[in-house]
């Protein structure tokens, strides 16, 4: 049997056709991700109702204010730490040959937001006399932080085991966001990773099994 | 360490892929012809010699002879050389060859090894073919009648036959049994369209005696001599062909650790004969031989580096898995319990990786259809067939570690 050339550059052909096809399934998956952060975003307008909230505290006094709040808690809480894992999830399977800077735009708004929901939740905390516990995260990129990746993992398992009783919020201590920074200073945080559990400062690496009986919880 | 991975991954998919298709489409192209069955037109039949070496294969050697006596071809000889048996070999061969004046027993004391047992055995050949066959392997009746035939270029020097695995039982041996079917068998036979054929098969290959005479026959120094002589064919500018409704049936190594020690020396062999034949590599004159043994190695190259580096990216993940575990119990439960599935986690190395599985085993199966195998009985080895990837690396590296050590390897 005789072999033609036209064979082998058939089989170029069709090579270069099935891996133009992956860089455009992965181009496609790209604009998806994007896509989704985005849809998922939409949570930062909805946190423009804290104002409203805040607002309607001056006005009405706590009760009314609390009563809404409560109502949202638990919606805003959930998709707040999914967008935070969504956008790391992603900006890790994006993340192949250079750093996309629409994650570290994403992420910032995320931080800020994160803050100002933060904020509104310890005020909320005291004077709704909500039973929420808050836990901050300040980290820096791995890196530099080794152990801010561990503590990383171990807060997540912390938030998979006590679900909607805790809000734990990630801060970027790299994004060099001017309120992040404040609050670094104010909670006078020198070395990373740092937790604040209610309030009490802990840096360094700290286990589930401390968080926990922290919080109230045997580990 | 990203940019340069990404490279080797995607030149490695790229090259392996367009190689696949290649055989894809010459089998397809060429499906007509993949069983030629050759009419067997002589009026006298030529002689063949069947020379079947034996170290230490008590216990197995004597269901080689079992096969030998059906064979339908009147004008034949076997002749089993002894190659020094420190086992119960040289008694078990007398016993069931007793009484039959086609078998010749040459009864050598002293370990020689496989190459020059077969160069023996041609010495004693009174045949116009020779066959060379492994003791531990069995032949179909017909398989000269088969064979024969393609002889009929005098160019061509030497027939492969279908090697399949014989009663493949565990897990490890139907994965093994799919290399077979498709490496040793119906890829030969896609090799053979454009005289690419780098291995003549030791289960059993048949040859032109004249011709092997006249490169000089089987290197005495070669631990993979089925392997040395098809590139010195090849490099005379001789041909092999290949046959694919011919069978010959070989058993595995039992465990992982005796296939492991088998791959070592075929391995180590084959590094060997290339350093021994590196000009045939790109070179011209050979035609689609050099360019295909160059490919070969060259996929080999890159697979081995992108297994260490995965390797290495996979290792350090783990340790630093097993470290955030140390935080949290070491409960890794929670992780299961708790872990989602979204295609949007999905990189492009990822998209890769699923394509390149998923082609291996489309091309597997296409294997199996074109060679006429019930699928439904295949499973298993169907869907061990990808982790191959990962046992081929694991035995090159063994093979190269050894090779670069200079510890010697014997054929058995």
């Amino acid at each position: 049997m005789e072999i033609k050339k036209s064979i082998f550059i058939l089989a170029f052909v069709i090579t270069v056709f099935l891996l133009l096809t992956i860089l455009l399934l992965g181009g496609f998956l790209n604009n998806e991700r994007k896509s989704s952060v985005e849809d998922r975003m939409t949570i930062i307008s909805d946190l423009n109702d804290i104002q409203t909230f805040s607002l309607l505290s001056d006005v009405y006094g706590n009760k009314l204010a609390c009563l809404a709040f409560k109502s949202k808690l638990a919606e805003w809480d959930k998709s707040l730490w999914n967008l935070g894992i969504k956008l790391e999830q992603y900006r890790v399977a994006t993340e192949e040959f250079q750093k996309d800077p629409f994650y570290l735009e994403q992420k910032n708004k995320f931080n800020e937001n994160e803050l100002l929901y933060m904020a509104f939740l310890t005020k909320a905390k005291d004077e709704c006399n909500l039973n929420q516990h808050i836990i901050s995260f300040f980290y820096k990129k791995s890196e530099v932080c080794k152990k801010c990746d561990d503590q990383s993992f171990v807060l997540t398992d912390v938030k998979r085991i006590l679900e909607d009783n805790v809000s734990i919020f990630s801060f970027d201590s790299d994004l060099n966001i001017t309120s992040v920074q404040l609050l670094e200073r104010y909670y006078e945080i020198g070395e990373y990773p740092c937790i604040i559990i209610n309030e009490e400062k802990f840096c360094g690496i700290i286990d589930r099994n401390f968080i926990l009986a922290k919080l109230g919880y045997s580990g | 360490m990203n940019l340069v991975y990404n490279i080797f991954l995607y030149a490695l998919w790229f090259l392996s892929t367009y190689y696949v298709i290649v055989l894809i489409l010459i089998m397809l192209i060429g499906r007509k012809n993949l069983y030629e069955n050759k009419k067997f037109n002589f009026k006298k039949e030529p002689r063949v010699s069947v020379i079947i070496p034996a170290y230490n294969e008590e216990g197995k050697i004597k269901f080689t002879i079992k096969s030998l006596k059906k064979v339908r071809y009147k004008n034949i000889e076997f002749i089993i050389v002894n190659d020094g048996s420190e086992d119960g070999t040289s008694e078990e061969v007398k016993e069931y060859i007793k009484g039959d004046p086609k078998f010749i027993f040459i009864d050598r004391k002293e370990n020689k090894g496989k190459a020059a047992s077969l160069n023996d055995g041609i010495a004693r050949a009174s045949g116009e073919y020779v066959a060379t066959m492994d003791a531990d392997s069995v032949i179909e009746p017909g398989i000269f009648y088969k064979t024969i035939p393609y002889f009929s270029d005098e160019k061509t020097a030497a027939v492969t036959v279908s090697v399949l695995v014989k009663d493949p039982e565990s897990f490890i041996h139907k994965i093994f049994e799919m290399e077979y079917i498709i490496g040793l068998s119906l890829y030969l036979k896609v090799f053979s369209f454009f005289n690419g054929i780098f291995v003549t098969p030791g289960p059993f290959s048949i040859y032109r005696k004249g011709i092997i005479q006249k490169i000089g026959g089987f290197d005495e120094k070669s631990i993979t001599e089925d392997m040395e002589i098809a590139y010195r064919i090849q490099k005379n500018h001789y041909k092999i062909v290949h046959c694919l409704e011919a069978k010959a049936y070989t058993i595995l190594p039992p465990t992982f650790k005796k296939i492991t020690v088998q791959r070592r020396r075929w391995y180590s062999g084959a590094l060997h004969t290339l350093a021994k034949h590196r000009n045939v590599l790109l070179n011209r004159k050979y035609g689609a031989f050099g360019f295909v043994a160059f490919l070969n190695y060259l996929l080999i190259f890159l697979g081995l580096v992108l297994f260490l580096s995965t390797l290495y990216l996979f290792g350090s993940n783990l340790v630093e898995g097993l470290l955030h575990l140390k935080y949290s119990n070491l409960d890794l439960w929670l992780r299961i319990k708790s872990a989602e599935f979204d295609i949007l986690t999905m990189s492009r190395a990822a998209i890769l990786g699923f394509v390149s599985v998923s082609f291996t085993v489309f091309s597997l199966v296409l294997g199996l259809i074109m060679t006429r195998t019930d699928i439904k009985k295949k499973k298993l080895g169907i869907l061990g067939y990808p982790f191959l990837f990962f046992l081929y690396q694991y035995f090159w590296l063994v093979s190269i570690i050894k090779v670069i050590g200079g510890k010697g390897i014997k054929w058995r």
